[in-house]
């Protein structure tokens, strides 16, 4: 296997749906999540249906997420930053 | 069908609402347009269906008839272009600019429209969101939205399921007649004979009228409309400053803006309105969104929160009256108009197919139809006049 | 607003940006280079930040990135603004005026000479169950990989048609996923058609020895003449298997087997970003599989003078073109500013060698009209509105659309947050198929409106309102 997967050791925190997720500086919030198991990110606003990642890099809008109390944040382009509040977005959120 | 009793021209709403009328009276219908369904200024607006912003006047008349009209067609045709009768707000924060409006609902009332008043917690009943700095406003229970493109469409839809025909991609090059009477058109690509031809082409209905040798002044006013992305439920209303109403009597030229501010059935969040005399110019002009902005802020700051996701750009058909033009033609028996709506079309279109076709039909219309009718234009002067492509 | 000092504005941080602004700088120029990603290198070089290990097993070239982003990085005449997405961009009076989004704030900068450089994301297709967490672009998978470090899946399926497969596979296999499948739609055979100019590119060669060692190493076998046609998902809504379809050479089903899967890595080509380019109004073109490039001359000089553009805006055409065309542009919109800056003839050469071999590819990976058979009235069509076929084929059968821009305001695909990015494309066909337009007679304008968006990017209402 490669050495990519030795990864840094320095990493930091932040929450998703009130659970803390651990990432690794310079990593997006959705590369974070899926690393952490969470694929769903968004429920779809009419038939309420779940959506995770399909571009992954900030095109089809479909990994939007509400961070920091803001929704319609890409979670493929957002880099994350430690103590990030991220939530599940539901419809227009 | 290449020999309708009445040819339409123009497949926005006010057509496609003429052309459904006609088809209900029994006439066979042709519909003609240069482009697809609503491609033109129906396909570029809010879907007001509004008689909050009109004065006691023959307009209002036309608008209260209308508003209940729409709702008649969409039991006709079993809807489908997302009628809603949800209802306006008009708000105003100036001592006079509240005088103003008090004034104007009260005179509203005297004519039939339901206008009620509401204090500073009312408001915030019927606007959760609604600034503080907002403690007058006028609630119209009977203001209601469509969405115009879908109502063109299904109208259309429903006239073709009737017998009439809907022919798009041909542009009228020809209107034709002999000795002073209509008898048909021709087009790019067929000539097509009837005893009638309804010019329904709104800002553009002045070059229809120009093609058959008599002469409309009607012009574009652009506005401007912005679209948020979907958002939750927000804004209940039609909500809007009562600057709106100044703003559309208004005869100048220059720029002028209001906040009008709407939910859809979709989610988005619809913010205008602006409107300038400047012809035909299709240039997204930046400042002109950053108005509109800032007002739409002024009244629900929760729209900060917000992002732009389009915006578009309409040319509403006005003529130098302000009122649309209705009827037969002054010049030429059996070109007939129904244009010149301004921001106005979607909500008069039932209640102009009406008159239009209790008057081809020789039958006494619900309202004396005197004010539209394009005769008022006859002892104008083109050349003198106001220039239509201007 | 005063005068902008005479620079040169690059918008664009992949191969061909990162080639204009190093060779616009070389020249004298002044440089402001404007990327919407945090990190220099675009999607073909996007890579881990530096406090990472190594990586370069992942990249072919990306020793040459690294090299190019660090040239870029450290020359002085050289201004770098990441993370900026330009939301609106006119042209009047001989000068661009863009206004973009940086850190929460808008800037507003104009300038005479530009160099567009946006290039490209994947071309995808619908079929039944597309939206189910689990089927991605190829492009995803691999900014997972490159830019994140992270394997998207275990078990993955790699699907579509093109070049681009075959890195992504490997790159997913050498994290550690299991590549179950790696299926292209087309016929091994196709690619005969490109061998004298594939014979010129050798390195091109070298490149597909070097998947194939990869293949070997982990066990994945290409398949050809198959496709993912539909996606199921467990009881959780997230992906459980695949149906995979053996098709013929026009696209039609004619065998399926259904296997289980956690990831479908599923894309077609790709499909230029000519967002910017539309909302300066710059002439586009169609291009050989039905997408649209920007047009330019043998200077890389767009129809506006001074806008210059590059990469796969162009035409799609990969890295090497890309640099070659970016090279040529930057010295272009050097001159075009007064510099001294001279485009040679081998500047030229090495982009006509680089142009052939592009035609060649796309020409050895159609997409082909049978997937539209794929579809079933619930099929979503527009993942951002929801819309389904069914709702699509009734506003052009019944509500009278023949064009798509009639059938999106009457149906709303395309009307949701992307802007038409991901359905624009494909809705052309279907709303031609459903009005009886064969797909050699779709218009130029048809094609070239679906990338239309004024508003490039959603803006806050709050920054828009604020603003100059």
């Amino acid at each position: 296997m490669l050495t990519l997967l030795v990864k840094p050791s320095a990493s930091i925190t932040f929450t998703f749906n009130d659970l803390e997720v651990s990432a690794i500086p310079g990593q997006s919030v959705g590369a974070a999540l899926l690393a952490a198991g969470d694929r769903v990110l968004r429920v779809t606003r009419f038939e309420k249906k779940p959506r995770a990642m399909f571009c992954g890099i900030g095109v089809c809008f479909d990994c939007l997420v509400v961070i920091d109390g803001a929704p319609n944040q890409r979670a493929c382009i957002t880099e994350v930053k430690a103590k990030m509040v991220v939530r599940t977005q539901v419809g227009g959120a | 069908m290449n020999s309708p009793d009445v040819i339409v021209i123009g497949a926005g709403v006010v057509g496609a609402s003429c052309a459904l009328a006609l088809t209900n009276a029994g006439l066979r219908v042709l519909i003609i347009d240069r482009g697809p369904v609503a491609s033109g200024t129906s396909g570029a607006g809010e879907g007001n269906i509004l008689v909050s912003d009109k004065e006691p006047s023959p307009e209002l008349t036309l608008a209260l008839r209308s508003r209940n009209a729409w709702f008649e067609v969409n039991e006709d045709i079993g809807g489908g272009f997302e009628l809603d009768g949800k209802g306006g707000v008009v708000i105003s924060r100036s001592e006079t600019g509240i005088a103003g409006l008090k004034k104007l609902a009260k005179a509203q009332r005297e004519n039939g429209i339901d206008a009620r008043e509401v204090n500073a917690a009312e408001l915030r009943k019927l606007e959760p969101h609604i600034s503080p700095t907002i403690e007058y406003g006028v609630y119209y229970p009977q203001d209601a939205q469509c969405q115009p493109m879908l109502a063109a469409a299904q109208m259309i839809r429903a006239v073709k399921k009737r017998g009439g025909k809907f022919v798009q991609g041909e542009n009228v090059i020809a209107i034709n007649s002999k000795n002073g009477q209509l008898t048909g058109l021709t087009t790019n690509k067929n000539t097509y004979s009837s005893p009638i031809v309804l010019n329904a082409t709104g800002t553009w209905a002045g070059d229809i009228a120009k093609l058959a040798g008599s002469y409309l002044p009607i012009a574009p006013r652009r506005g401007f409309i912005l679209v948020t992305v979907p958002a939750p439920e927000l804004i209940f209303h039609k909500v809007y400053d009562a600057d709106y109403v100044a703003n559309i009597a208004s005869g100048e030229a220059d720029l002028q803006s209001s906040a009008v501010v709407e939910g859809t059935a979709s989610g988005t969040i619809l913010i205008g309105a602006s409107r300038e005399r400047v012809g035909f110019k299709s240039e997204f002009e930046i400042p002109i969104l950053r108005q509109l902005a800032q007002q739409a802020i002024s009244v629900f700051p929760i729209l900060k929160e917000l992002q732009l996701l389009r915006a578009y750009r309409g040319f509403r058909p006005y003529a130098p009256d302000h009122l649309p033009v209705i009827g037969e033609d002054g010049n030429i028996s059996g070109l007939w108009h129904a244009a010149g709506h301004e921001g106005a079309g979607i909500v008069l279109a039932p209640a102009t197919a009406e008159l239009i076709t209790a008057e081809i039909l020789g039958k006494t219309p619900f309202m004396d139809p005197t004010p539209f009718s394009p005769k008022r234009f006859m002892n104008q002067n083109p050349s003198a006049g106001v220039n239509v492509a201007s | 607003m005063k005068p902008e000092p005479a620079r040169v504005v690059v918008v664009g941080g992949g191969p061909a940006g990162l080639s204009a602004a190093l060779n616009a700088a070389l020249s004298g120029a002044s440089v402001l280079l404007i990327d919407s990603s945090s990190r220099l290198g675009g999607q073909y070089w996007r890579h881990l930040p530096e406090t990472w290990l190594e990586q370069s097993e992942l990249h072919l070239d990306l020793d040459t990135g690294l090299l190019l982003i660090s040239a870029v990085a450290n020359h002085p005449k050289i201004e770098i603004w990441s993370g900026a997405e330009i939301w609106s961009a006119t042209h009047e009076d001989g000068a661009a005026t863009l206004r973009l989004i940086t850190n929460g704030v808008e800037k507003i900068i104009t300038t005479k000479a530009l160099v567009l450089a946006t290039g490209a994301y994947d071309r995808t297709l619908p079929f039944p169950g597309w939206d189910i967490p689990g089927v991605m672009t190829p492009g995803g998978a691999q900014s997972l990989i490159k830019g994140n470090g992270i394997a998207v899946g275990k078990r993955v399926v790699v699907a579509g048609s093109g070049p681009f497969l075959l890195p992504v596979a490997a790159g997913l296999a050498q994290v550690g996923c299991e590549v179950i499948e790696l299926l292209e739609a087309n016929s091994p055979l196709r690619w005969l058609k490109s061998l004298p100019t594939l014979i010129q590119n050798l390195s091109k060669i070298g490149e597909a020895a070097h998947y194939i060692a990869i293949f070997n190493r982990f066990g994945v076998r290409p398949k050809f003449n198959r496709a993912v046609v539909a996606a199921h998902a467990n009881q959780d809504g997230e992906l459980e298997s695949v149906s995979i379809a053996k098709i013929d050479s026009n696209f039609k089903i004619k065998k399926i087997e259904r296997v289980k899967c956690d990831v479908a890595a599923i894309g077609w080509g790709f499909t230029a970003d000519t967002s910017l380019a539309g909302a300066l109004l710059l002439k586009q073109l169609v291009t050989k599989d039905e997408g649209v490039a920007v047009l330019v001359d043998e200077n890389q000089e767009s129809s506006i003078a001074g806008i210059f553009a590059a990469g796969e805006i162009t035409g799609i055409g990969g890295s090497e073109l890309s640099i070659a065309e970016g090279v040529i542009a930057g010295l272009a919109a050097a001159k075009y500013i007064g510099c001294k800056a001279e485009i040679s003839n081998n500047h030229h050469k090495t982009r006509a060698k680089k142009q052939k071999f592009a035609k060649a590819l796309i020409s050895s990976y159609p997409v082909k009209s049978g997937w539209q058979s794929w579809l079933t009235d619930e099929t979503i069509i527009c993942r951002c509105e929801e819309v389904k076929y069914s709702k699509l084929k009734f506003a052009v059968t019944e509500l009278g659309a023949t064009d798509s821009r009639t059938a999106k305001l009457l149906s709303r695909c395309g009307m949701g947050m992307c802007q038409g990015r991901i359905c624009g494309r494909f809705v052309v066909d279907l709303v031609a198929n459903e009005s009886g337009i064969s797909p050699s007679d779709i218009s130029e304008k048809e094609r070239i409106s679906v990338g239309n968006r004024p508003i490039i990017t959603p803006i806050s209402i709050e920054l828009l309102a604020n603003g100059e």
